[in-house]
């Protein structure tokens, strides 16, 4: 018995998504030139697959104050806030993000999955419930495997099943319910309508937190997500969201709205526990939240470019998942062929997200594109001229995929 | 809860494994839902969500993650059921 036997179906799966070409979950690209070119070799790829929704990863700025953070104080924290003290970075970030959101309570952690890992696991405990969106991300399932209070699970963006479950349960004896959900779902990139939430965690006495990982800078009057679109962002009890989209770094934050937050940064074992964030790291976020506020035209662009994506990959007859947003999803009919058409786009220059089952929902096979603010409507010309010009060669494709299904049989 | 009830909640899992079981394997109570079905980790939730629907029970996550076979399920179901 080997220790990674265990691992045999999934090494045969992926053996088979490999003879299609590159393998889609190990991409090297050689150069990251911008927030929309990379190089393969000597190929140039548009990227759409990077989350970097409002492309401030190249924004002088941002990389100016990553740079005079890392002059000032080093390039790494060495430890964690609670045994090793905190920097002046992060809580300047920390006190801007309250701020600009208008809650009581900020604080960062070092990556966005930690967040709401750290979170969820800690505000949740044994008396209490916590109900979350049936197509939830991994780290909030994750979050509430460690959390001791047990989870239960509501349809996909369906305030009335949320409503049915919680009375299902009834009073919860010397606990509470936590809702959890997300602003705009990660794969589909459908948006959650947060407003019937609240209606239905406020008639029942439910605390709601959102994950606005996808949201967060892309949506809202003033960026501060789909809550803030909505009109409803101070009827949320909790907003996280991470640095590795739309604030141009790495790391995460969780707001509320409750000062008594405070006090889990001496519980959340996932904060305690771990190094902080780099200053470099957090002084990138600070100046993208700067941006985020004094710069509404990126949020312009990208609505006008994932409208114009949208409309054009609709028009070419794909079948996408959800209304226009940065994140669109072209459904396919399983992985063998999303596979062979992710490498086709990588060979022809785009850069697409493969994603499979079970990271999906509804078992879906998709080539996920996140678009940025950096994305120009000739990028987004390019990308549906590729789409096009690949279901023009389906048959070349076809016969690629069944000569691999023969050879693995 | 009588043997009936028992069965009834096995033929009802049947039924709701319909679409997670293209190939039609025969389901016994020492199915695999994962391993011998091939149901992944997402539909199996989709599975819960049904019986929860049908039964009027919550079946917990972590109550979820023990039940490995189609018999462990109708017995969590037989359990939640007769709490009510």
């Amino acid at each position: 018995m080997d220790i990674f036997d265990k691992f045999d179906p999934m090494k045969s799966r992926l053996e088979t998504v490999h003879k299609l070409g590159v393998d889609p979950f190990g991409v090297k690209f050689d150069d990251i030139m911008n927030a929309t070119r990379g190089r393969i070799g000597n190929r140039e790829i548009v990227l759409a697959g990077t989350n970097n929704y409002l492309g401030l990863t190249f924004d002088p700025d941002c990389m100016d104050a990553s740079i005079k953070a890392i002059k000032n104080h080093g390039t790494g924290t060495t430890g964690s806030r609670i045994a090793n003290g905190s920097y002046e970075e992060h809580v300047d970030l920390e006190n801007a993000l309250a701020n600009h959101t208008n809650m009581a309570s900020a604080i960062v952690f070092s990556t966005g999955y930690q967040t709401n890992l750290a979170a969820i696991a800690t505000l949740a405990g044994p008396k209490d419930f916590i109900f979350i969106d049936a197509d939830a991300h991994a780290c909030i399932i994750d979050g509430c495997r460690l959390s001791p209070a047990p989870t239960i699970r509501f349809r996909h963006n369906s305030p009335e099943d949320l409503d049915k479950r919680l009375t299902r349960q009834g009073k919860i004896e010397d606990g509470i319910a936590l809702v959890v959900i997300e602003g705009l779902y990660s794969m589909f990139g459908d948006r959650a309508p947060i407003a019937e939430f609240a209606d239905v965690c406020e008639k029942h006495g439910a605390y709601l937190y959102i994950d606005e990982a996808h949201s967060f800078g892309v949506f809202g009057p003033t960026g501060c997500g789909l809550a803030e679109e909505q009109g409803v962002l101070d009827r949320v009890d909790f907003i996280s969201g991470t640095f590795s989209k739309s604030l141009a770094s790495i790391g995460g934050f969780c707001l509320s709205k409750h000062i008594g937050f405070e006090i889990t940064r001496t519980a959340m074992r996932a904060y305690m526990f771990t190094a902080s964030p780099t200053p470099s790291n957090v002084a990138a976020a600070r100046a993208a939240l700067d941006k985020i506020a004094e710069k509404p035209e990126l949020r312009t662009n990208l609505a006008e470019r994932a409208e114009q994506l949208h409309a054009g990959l609709a028009a070419l007859g794909y079948e996408l998942c959800a209304d226009p947003s940065p994140v669109i999803a072209v459904r396919r009919p399983n992985e063998i062929i999303a596979a062979s058409e992710w490498n086709w786009l990588l060979e022809n220059g785009v850069y697409v997200n493969l994603a499979v089952p079970p990271g999906t929902p509804q078992s879906s096979s998709l080539l996920r594109i996140s678009l940025s603010a950096a994305h120009t409507k000739e990028d987004i010309d390019h990308i549906l001229s590729v789409f096009k010009e690949m279901s023009e060669n389906s048959d070349e494709l076809n016969a690629r995929v069944a000569e691999v299904l023969a050879a693995a049989e | 809860m009588s043997a009936t009830d028992h069965e009834q909640i096995f033929d009802k899992i049947c039924e709701l494994l319909v679409p997670y079981n293209p190939k039609k394997l025969a389901i016994t109570r020492q199915s695999g839902i994962v391993t011998d079905l091939g149901v992944d980790s997402t539909a199996v939730f989709d599975l819960i969500m049904g019986l929860e629907d049908h039964y009027d029970i919550s079946i917990p996550m972590e109550m979820v993650s023990d039940i490995k076979t189609v018999g462990e399920l109708v017995n969590a179901v037989k359990q939640l059921i007769s709490e009510q």
